[in-house]
């Protein structure tokens, strides 16, 4: 539904709006899509490539240049390519499709290989392998956020996926030494926390090595210290808790 | 010839002297199918019609879709001569995906059928399947094949005719003669060598050498080679065409050649006019009126001339076929009377191959000799056995052998017990039960009715079935070589490795002991459950086989894997393993769609491992599972079994992973363009600012010295550690690799010695520890590592792996690793400091395996870099009054123990500490605890420290085998070039026309390999790929140019192929993490439309 295009006017498409306020004044400068992510960690290096023009406007949409004045006053230079490397830093930008499909995809692939490393089949005691973890992803129709992290995201897909597959976090390999008069009195306390207890031995102190979920280390760990008064102590054996070598049937 | 009844088959079996074992081997699609047809079909369990076209032992479906064959199957057939056979027929598969299953089939017969296309000639499989009935020793007999298509597809005439049949029994000759030559070199070359052993045992050689005088043309002259060839003369050639029923063969002078003379009375036409010199007899006689036949029937379709061939041949035609408009099925219904093949073929069988009571000894002991050992070494009792053999009585006293070669997967509804009955049988059974119901009546009258329904057929057959419907139940298909093989008798099942001596010692005197056996290595008692006679796709139930029998073995699936021995007699030695010609090499990852089927894929693949006899399954470290099969073909075979058969579920099969090292090297000498780069300077400005963006982050606390040591703080400034990377020589990285169990133990005995406690250790790895550490010490020397094995602090990742943490800090002294080797002068004494790192001794290491465990490049393990700590500062915040604890560590026993626990009570109240001065911080520092900063930052310096040297990656590389003949020389090479493999070397096989090409080939490049140089030598090359070790990729991953002649040649953005970089980038992009890629190549070139254009 074209009304009326001049035929002098140079349409911009393809646009991605990269702005900038600074000394109360708004800037804007015009570059291609799907280019700035690119810029910013240093994929593309040609300046070129990013920019539409090397103008900076006030308004890219209605082609308001910015005036040399405002110019020089914010930036403190007038050279237009070293204003628009600024504003390329330190814009806020436009993501465009490609861009945040691609940030969107590294995401998932992420946090399906953080889960995959973290986990283990309960049964077989060996980890399953990220195409594996990616599949059931999908399956449980997960979608990544792309504001918060993958590892928090990762602890939340673990528990999603529980329902639907035998999956478990790999267990820490843990050893205790618990000084002889608290041992008894910890060692109610920890029983909730601990998974599987593979040796214990009580002469002088209690010694255990024990099996525990990564995520109640750090409470382990602070009740033994407040508890016994800094003099058990708690070393990592391993961290995940896996068959090693390869299997023949 | 009608149906042959069980019991006639049965009565046949007695006889071992009337019994054959044989093959039908040939390349793929020169008919072994359609061959074996005509020979069921005159048996009468197809009809001869169908014969050619049912491939009625080709019973899985997708034989019948694909059209080739993919397993071995046996028959039993009846033939009457002048006598009574029993033929066990094998069907064997053609394509070089399913020589495996050639390998089974060949094992347990006696003599083989080898079919070759009168067309194609001599082609690769048909080949390896000679060599390897040569290698099992068994004797052939050929078949040539589809002589219809020289007639009607060649259109030669019967003169051209002879002298191509003449050049593909030459052919095949040549082949065996190859065989025969290489085997006489081989057989004198170990003769030498042991002569050669003997004369240097005996020392008075003198006498010896002075008749040593090598007689070159000897070996080949000595052996008699006469019995050996393929020659119409000697009856063991038969010309035939499969497809339309006919065969003859020459020499045998009795019927056809009278036919034959009668033939060439009646309708021999032009055979005379065409005398040009003289015609051989063979084709007078036989070529000319085969092919006015088909020219008669098929070409002119002259309806006189075949009615006086069909009456001059005396054959009766029915008129439904003369008046088929397919000229072939009246000229099928005509060949096969007149020249039937199945009684040529099998008249040349009985004659030719030997039946099992000929078996020579030569073979018996090649059976029975595993490995290097010699059959005259094997203990006496063993060696008694080879006389059973030879004699193949089926007393009951004789002991009992049998050879399993392959497990197979029927479904236990087609057991022959499960099968539902026939009405003829259900009309005996139930005329059984009513006597069993009357006698039980009379016997005892009040409880009748209830109990007797027990007895009724019906019930037990409901009973009988499993509840679980399409169960798979495993058969083992087998040879009797000596003894009866009866119903439900328990055997012992010898593994291949089970040594007879070993067996005997530890075996009671007599064989009767079945219950107490103790427990010898390899062996294991299983009772046969069910016997079967083989028929095609059908079983048939038997009580008892007798030897030299073909049979099928039910209740050994617990006991044997894919093959075995069994036998009554522990004396008894393994047989030889199979000879595989193709071994598995194409791997792929095997997943289920739905990941919550996991256990299923499990369940099924393991079954699957079962009942092939050349797949192989596992399941890797990474939680892969792998199947490895022999080719593409036999990929989808497995595939589609685990789908439909084994696992029954939806699975998904892709590229393994491949795996990666991370390493770094020495600085290079010379740039890309091989100028030396101490001339020049640098012009790297893309370079320089890659560099500042990747490392100028974290500034402050991070320091990078140009020498490459790192000098990392933890964030609240209390401990600094500088970290150096060095590369290890390539030995010592080796000799850590190699001996990752010694590494294992040796840090066990170390953390138990921490504790305290004394281990035992065995002298015997005390020794091997020192020997290691000698070993080490050998191989890193020179300035740079002098006293490096003695400041060794750990091996990583986990504890034993390929990577070296160096103990370089001033004034630190930790016990030694080698403490154990001697223990006296360990000093116990440190200073209060050192003391005090020690506590956090664990940080530092726990920092340095997580660093190895994943690389800065691609998040893979490193391999072979040394990281040496350099200085290692602790501010005294962090490292409270220790003093308290000092004493107490010099009264306690091991004193380590203890100033370890206390050290890290003191950690805790250096957090209090801290806690105290800054009272903003809740508990602890914000930062967490300083075992833990300290190890992030451990992690972090030994990362830059990597970095801060040229890295690169390291290939996993397989080593390759291929054999090839000489005309693919060229194309192998072409493959291995294409996929960045090298050659190592390459030599002839003595006494062939075989090469050896030995090449190295990355892991990366190997997906398809196979496939492809088959498909690109047609075959003539078959490799074999075999893990052997990992390889620096010589190029730089993050190479960028950098000086003036690298732009010259690259470039600026060196855009060329980095294979390295593909290989990273791969990695990465797999594992989600960022590849340094642009989304969009050129950014003028993306189009959006706009809505109103």
């Amino acid at each position: 539904m074209s009304i009326f295009t001049p035929t002098n006017q140079i349409r911009l498409t393809n646009v991605a709006v990269v702005r900038m306020k600074k000394g109360g004044k708004r800037f804007e400068i015009a570059c291609y899509k799907n280019k700035v992510m690119n810029w910013r960690a240093g994929a593309e290096k040609d300046l070129d490539e990013v920019l539409q023009t090397s103008s900076v406007f006030v308004n890219v949409s209605k082609g308001q240049v910015a005036k040399k004045d405002d110019l020089t006053k914010c930036f403190g230079t007038d050279d237009l390519t070293e204003i628009c490397k600024q504003i390329l830093a330190k814009g806020e930008l436009q993501v465009s499709d490609k861009e945040r499909q691609s940030q969107l995809e590294t995401m998932f692939r992420d946090i399906a290989t953080i889960v995959a490393e973290k986990c283990v089949n309960p049964e077989t005691k060996r980890p399953y392998t990220v195409n594996l973890i990616e599949q059931a992803m999908k399956d449980i129709h997960y979608s990544v956020k792309a504001n918060k992290s993958t590892k928090q995201q990762a602890l939340e897909v673990i528990r999603q996926l529980k329902e639907s597959m035998e999956i478990q976090r790999a267990h820490m390999r843990l050893r205790l030494v618990l000084p002889a008069k608290e041992a008894k009195r910890l060692k109610e306390k920890l029983k909730t926390l601990l998974q599987v207890v593979e040796s214990e031995d009580f002469d002088e102190e209690l010694e255990m090595v024990c099996l525990v979920d990564p995520g109640c280390f750090r409470e382990i760990d602070e009740l033994i210290r407040c508890e016994t008064k800094g003099r058990g102590t708690l070393e990592v054996l391993s961290l995940k808790d896996v068959e090693e070598g390869d299997e023949k049937f | 010839m009608g149906h042959t009844s069980l019991d006639k088959i049965i009565a046949l079996q007695r006889n071992p002297a009337n019994i054959r074992n044989l093959c039908i081997l040939a390349h793929v699609d020169h008919g072994k199918t359609t061959l074996a047809d005509c020979l069921v079909a005159s048996n009468g369990i197809i009809s001869t019609r169908l014969a050619g076209k049912l491939r009625y032992l080709d019973s899985r479906e997708d034989e019948q879709i694909r059209g080739i064959t993919m397993k071995s199957s046996a028959i039993s057939l009846h033939y009457r001569n002048d006598q009574d056979y029993l033929l066990n027929l094998i069907d064997s598969p053609g394509h070089i995906d399913f020589s495996s299953e050639v390998s089974t089939a060949v094992r347990l017969c006696d003599g083989a059928i080898i079919v070759v296309d009168a067309v194609e000639g001599v082609c690769p499989q048909t080949q390896a399947v000679l060599r390897q009935a040569w290698l099992e020793n068994i004797r052939p007999v050929l078949v040539i094949n589809k002589i219809d298509r020289l007639i009607l597809e060649l259109k030669l005439t019967s003169q051209e005719a002879y002298s191509h049949l003449q050049k593909i029994l030459e052919q095949v000759n040549a082949v065996t003669g190859t065989l025969f030559t290489s085997k006489v070199m081989e057989e004198r070359a170990e003769k030498e060598k042991k002569e050669e052993e003997v004369e240097e045992e005996e020392k008075e050689s003198k006498i010896l050498s002075g008749d040593q005088v090598y007689d070159w043309s000897a070996g080949l002259e000595e052996a008699d080679d006469s019995q050996l060839y393929f020659s119409p003369d000697q009856g063991n050639v038969v010309f035939a065409s499969a497809i339309d029923g006919w065969g003859f063969r020459p020499a045998c002078r009795t019927r056809p050649l009278a036919d034959f003379g009668f033939a060439i009375k009646s309708f021999h036409i032009q055979a005379v006019e065409q005398v040009k010199g003289k015609k051989q007899l063979f084709v007078q006689l036989v070529l000319d009126n085969i092919w006015s036949l088909y020219d008669a029937v098929v070409t002119r379709r002259d309806k006189e001339k075949v009615e006086k061939v069909i009456a001059s041949l005396g054959v009766k035609v029915l008129a439904r076929d003369s008046r088929h408009s397919d000229p072939k099925v009246l000229l099928s219904a005509i060949c096969s009377q007149w020249l039937p093949l199945a009684q040529a073929v099998l008249s040349m069988v009985c004659e030719k191959l030997p039946s099992p009571i000929d078996m020579t000894a030569e073979r018996v002991e090649k059976l029975m000799s595993v490995g290097p050992r010699r059959f005259d070494s094997l203990p006496e009792q063993t060696q008694e056995l080879k006389r059973a053999f030879l004699q193949c009585s089926s007393g009951e006293n004789d002991p009992l052998i049998i050879f399993v070669s392959k497990m197979f997967a029927v479904d236990t509804k087609t057991l022959p017990q499960n099968r539902p009955l026939t009405q003829e049988e259900i009309a005996q059974r139930r005329e059984l039960a009513r006597q069993r119901h009357a006698d039980r009546m009379a016997a005892d009258q009040t409880a009748a009715e209830s109990r007797s329904q027990e007895g009724q057929p019906g019930l037990t057959l409901k009973d009988s079935q499993p509840e679980e419907e399409d169960q798979q139940t495993f058969v083992a298909f087998a040879r009797v070589y000596s003894g009866v093989a009866k119903k439900g008798r328990r055997v012992f099942v010898l593994g291949p490795k089970y040594d007879p001596a070993q067996g005997l010692s530890m075996m009671p005197e007599g064989s009767s002991a079945w219950d107490r056996v103790p427990a010898v290595p390899h062996l294991s008692i299983c009772s046969m459950d069910s016997l079967y006679l083989l028929m095609g796709r059908e079983l048939e139930e038997l009580d008892e086989v007798p030897v030299g029998n073909v049979l099928g073995i039910r209740g050994l699936e617990e006991c044997v894997l894919k093959s075995a021995t069994l036998s009554t007699s522990p004396a008894c030695p393994p047989f030889i393993p199979l000879n595989f010609e193709a071994t598995p090499i194409l791997r792929v990852a095997i997943e289920p769609k739905h990941p919550s089927e996991m256990p299923k894929l499990v369940r099924g693949m393991r079954l699957l491992n079962q009942a092939d006899p050349c797949a192989e399954v596992l399941i890797q470290e990474t939680g892969e599972h792998v199947l490895v099969t022999a080719g593409e073909v036999h990929l989808q075979r497995c595939l589609d079994d685990l789908r439909k058969r084994f696992a029954k579920i939806e699975i998904s099969a892709s590229k393994p992973i491949i795996p990666f090292r991370e390493t770094v090297v020495r600085p290079p000498k010379v740039d890309m363009v091989n100028e030396d780069l101490g001339k020049q300077h640098k012009v790297a400005i893309i370079h320089q600012v890659k560099e500042e963006a990747s490392q100028g982050r974290p500034s402050d606390t991070l320091h990078v010295d140009h020498s490459g040591l790192v000098t990392l703080t933890t964030p609240n400034r209390l401990a600094t550690v500088s970290v150096r990377a060095i590369p290890l020589p390539q030995e010592v990285t080796c000799l850590l690799e190699s001996s990752t169990e010694l590494i294992r133990t040796l840090e066990q005995v170390n953390m138990s010695l921490r504790e305290g406690k004394s281990l035992d250790i065995s002298p015997r790895t005390l020794e091997a520890i020192a020997g290691l550490k000698a070993q080490l010490e050998s191989l890193l020397q020179g300035r740079k590592w002098r006293n490096a094995v003695e400041h060794i602090w750990a091996f990583g990742p986990r504890r034993y792996g390929p990577n070296i943490l160096l103990n370089l800090v001033e004034g630190y002294q930790r016990p030694s690793l080698w403490q154990c080797l001697g223990r006296g002068d360990q000093s116990g004494e440190a200073g209060a400091q050192a003391a005090g790192m020690r506590d956090l001794d664990n940080s530092i290491v726990s920092g340095f395996q997580l660093a190895t465990l994943s690389g800065p490049m691609c998040e893979e393990p490193l391999m072979g870099v040394c990281f040496s700590v350099e200085r290692w500062d602790i501010q005294s915040a962090a490292l409270p009054q220790h003093q308290d604890s000092l004493k107490e560590d010099s009264i306690s026993h091991g004193a380590l123990t203890d100033s370890r626990v206390e050290g890290s009570s003191e950690t805790w109240t250096a957090g209090l500490c801290q806690a105290r001065r800054r009272p903003q911080a809740a508990s602890a520092d914000c930062y967490g605890p300083v075992s833990g900063q300290l190890i992030a930052a451990m992690k972090e310096a030994c990362r830059h420290a990597f970095q801060a040297q040229p890295q690169r990656l390291m290939a996993a590389i397989y080593t390759c085998e291929i054999m090839a003949t000489a005309e693919v020389l060229g194309r192998v090479y072409g493959v291995l070039g294409k996929r960045e493999g090298r050659v190592l070397h390459e030599e002839m096989k003595e006494g062939t026309d075989m090469f050896i090409i030995k090449a190295v080939l990355p892991v990366a490049e190997s997906f398809g390999f196979a496939d492809e140089i088959r498909k690109r030598t047609s075959g003539l090359a078959s490799p074999q790929l075999v893990f052997s070790h990992w390889e620096v990729i010589s190029s730089d991953p993050c190479w960028v140019p950098t000086t003036e002649e690298e732009y010259l040649h690259f470039g600026e953005k060196a855009d060329s192929a980095n294979q390295a970089l593909k290989y990273m980038n791969a990695v990465r992009r797999r594992k989600g993490l960022y590849v340094e890629e642009k989304i969009v190549e050129h950014a003028e070139k993306q189009r959006t439309l706009g809505k109103n254009k």
